[in-house]
């Protein structure tokens, strides 16, 4: 197995292909080999398909050959949640009520690396309808951190999380509901974008709770992270959430550097809360200075308080997801997992004066949200408080006060980007959050660049990715 | 739903809540899920403060992406 393929960027890996010096058939049994040697440790896949990935292989090196060029994803392998319908190809929400579901349509999202020319490897671990998890209690076991198999990889695009940072693919499609891309991607160290809401269609994908969920990639590198946006952002008019925007140049700023960018950091949601780690916020601080230390201004701002946005994102999540499944709790409780039965039935505890007054304080933090944003390009704020916890130390039950302050962008629906910044003493990666303006996804990934390059993570890869 | 009960009300409405969207709730399950229930009434607290009649939810998060007039 050579070791240099699966360290390629999509974008080095494009070249190489259009050169002839690489065949997507050579990328794709790499990574088919790195499956099969890796992740019986990791469980990132619920489902690899490799006559599918080797047929989409070899149609991209045909396209090659025939000097047709459908992007810089063709004959790049990469992997899907198994909550994205895949024509032909299980889709099981990694949950007992859906273990045989074969779609017959492709996700919007799917159909487009299809088009694109990508190598699709298969389908990848989540927790239970992106919500109850990690669970032993499944037809599928839980997906491990790569960093160490003891750890949870975090969820619930946990498989994505653990594939990318395992180097068996430079880039995962995840969804986010309440930071399940930005979850997994501090846990695993990889990059993970949340975009706008409304920017990448989720027709075809099993929803969360409609009004919070976004679609998004996981990967390697903040460039690699922008060409899957380039490939999933996209009007769809039969998602009734889709945008009618122009598609941003997610690649054109990624060099531009933030010399004179205005950057606020939003200490106040971690600072003083129980669980937070030294050396995560020690990270951010780093980071910080390192903003500033390339010019830009970098300054504290302040927002509504955390659990405001927390009371608001869980209380709308719990009850649309219990509508969504509301039918099977009541004919079929035992099917689910435990974890997704306790969380999902508190949706039912929720009243409509609840619901309500949730989505009027929704407005009223997206207006103070936005506010700030009008002095501020970015905002900096801590994703994950402490490193990937061991399973047998994982939060069991209720989300509610799980260490992670991702909720805000989901209610609000801004652009959101975790950025690996680090490693805590005892090896395992650190993350913090770029939040931007709406649909402004070249300026979060253009500071994540900037960061990126500066902090010089993308060199270290766990033990067990050889 | 905005005040904070004490622990025999928060389970009668715990209870009502349960039956009335049909769930049957095993009793190896209850603690837990009543643990959760607590939770949730002190974040649905915190959505009930006072607002002007006129603060009008807007359907989601920016209605500028709703009526879909962004440039």
């Amino acid at each position: 197995m050579s070791a240099a393929l699966h360290e390629l960027s999509i974008a080095e890996a494009g070249a190489l292909l259009r050169k002839g010096e690489v065949s997507s058939r050579q990328l794709t049994e790499h990574a088919l080999a790195r499956i099969a040697a890796i992740d019986p440790a990791i469980n990132a896949f619920i489902t690899v398909t490799p006559e599918r990935a080797l047929a989409d292989a070899d149609a991209a090196d045909a396209d090659f050959r025939a000097g047709v060029d459908r992007g810089p994803m063709q004959g790049v392998p990469y992997a899907l949640k198994d909550i994205f319908d895949t024509a032909g190809i299980r889709t099981t929400c990694h949950s007992k009520l859906r273990e045989n579901n074969i779609p017959e349509e492709d996700s919007v999202v799917a159909a487009r690396f299809r088009a694109s020319g990508g190598a699709l490897l298969g389908k990848l671990s989540t927790h239970e309808f992106a919500l109850g998890g990690p669970s032993f209690d499944l037809p599928f076991p839980p997906a491990r951190n790569p960093w160490n198999p003891d750890h949870i990889p975090g969820g619930s695009s946990s498989g994505s999380g653990a594939a990318v940072a395992a180097g068996i693919v430079r880039m995962a499609m995840g969804s986010d509901t309440g930071g399940s891309i930005r979850g997994p991607a501090s846990y695993c160290g990889t990059v993970g974008l949340k975009p706008t809401y409304g920017l990448v269609s989720r027709r075809g994908v099993f929803p969360l709770a409609y009004s919070l969920d976004h679609c998004g990639p996981l990967a390697w590198s903040v460039e690699d992270a922008a060409i899957a946006m380039d490939i999933i952002a996209g009007h769809d008019p039969l998602d009734p959430a889709s945008a009618d925007v122009p598609k941003p140049d997610f690649r054109g700023s990624l060099t531009r550097g933030v010399k004179g960018l205005r950057v606020g950091v939003v200490r106040h949601f971690h600072e003083g809360l129980a669980g937070l780690s030294p050396e995560v916020s020690g990270a951010i601080e780093d980071a910080a200075r390192q903003l500033s230390s390339l010019g830009a201004e970098v300054e504290d701002a302040r927002l509504p308080d955390y659990e405001l946005f927390n009371a608001c994102g869980r209380v709308i999540m719990f009850a649309e997801a219990f509508a969504i499944h509301e039918k099977d709790f009541q004919t079929r409780p035992r099917d689910f997992g435990l974890f997704t039965w306790l969380r999902m039935t508190l949706g039912a505890f929720v009243t409509g004066s609840d619901i309500i007054q949730a989505h009027r304080l929704r407005r009223e933090l997206a207006l103070a949200v936005n506010k700030t944003l009008s002095t501020y390009d970015v905002l900096l704020t801590a994703g994950a408080l402490a490193p990937a916890p061991r399973f047998d130390a994982a939060p069991p039950g209720m989300p509610a006060n799980a260490p992670l302050l991702n909720s805000p962008a989901n209610v609000t629906g801004n652009p959101a980007m975790s950025i690996p910044i680090g490693f805590s003493s005892d090896g395992l990666p650190l993350g913090m959050q770029i939040y931007g303006r709406y649909f402004d996804e070249p300026m979060v990934l253009r500071v994540g660049a900037a960061l990126e390059k500066a902090i010089d993570s993308r060199g270290r890869r766990p033990a067990l990715a050889g | 739903m905005a005040t904070q009960l004490d622990e025999a009300d928060l389970q009668a409405e715990f209870d009502a809540l349960a039956r009335r969207a049909g769930i049957e709730i095993p009793p190896e399950r209850r603690a837990a899920l009543l643990e959760g229930f607590r939770d949730l009434r002190k974040m649905t607290a915190l959505l009930h403060h006072p607002r002007p009649a006129t603060s009008e939810f807007a359907a989601s998060f920016d209605v500028r992406s709703i009526t879909r007039q962004i440039p």
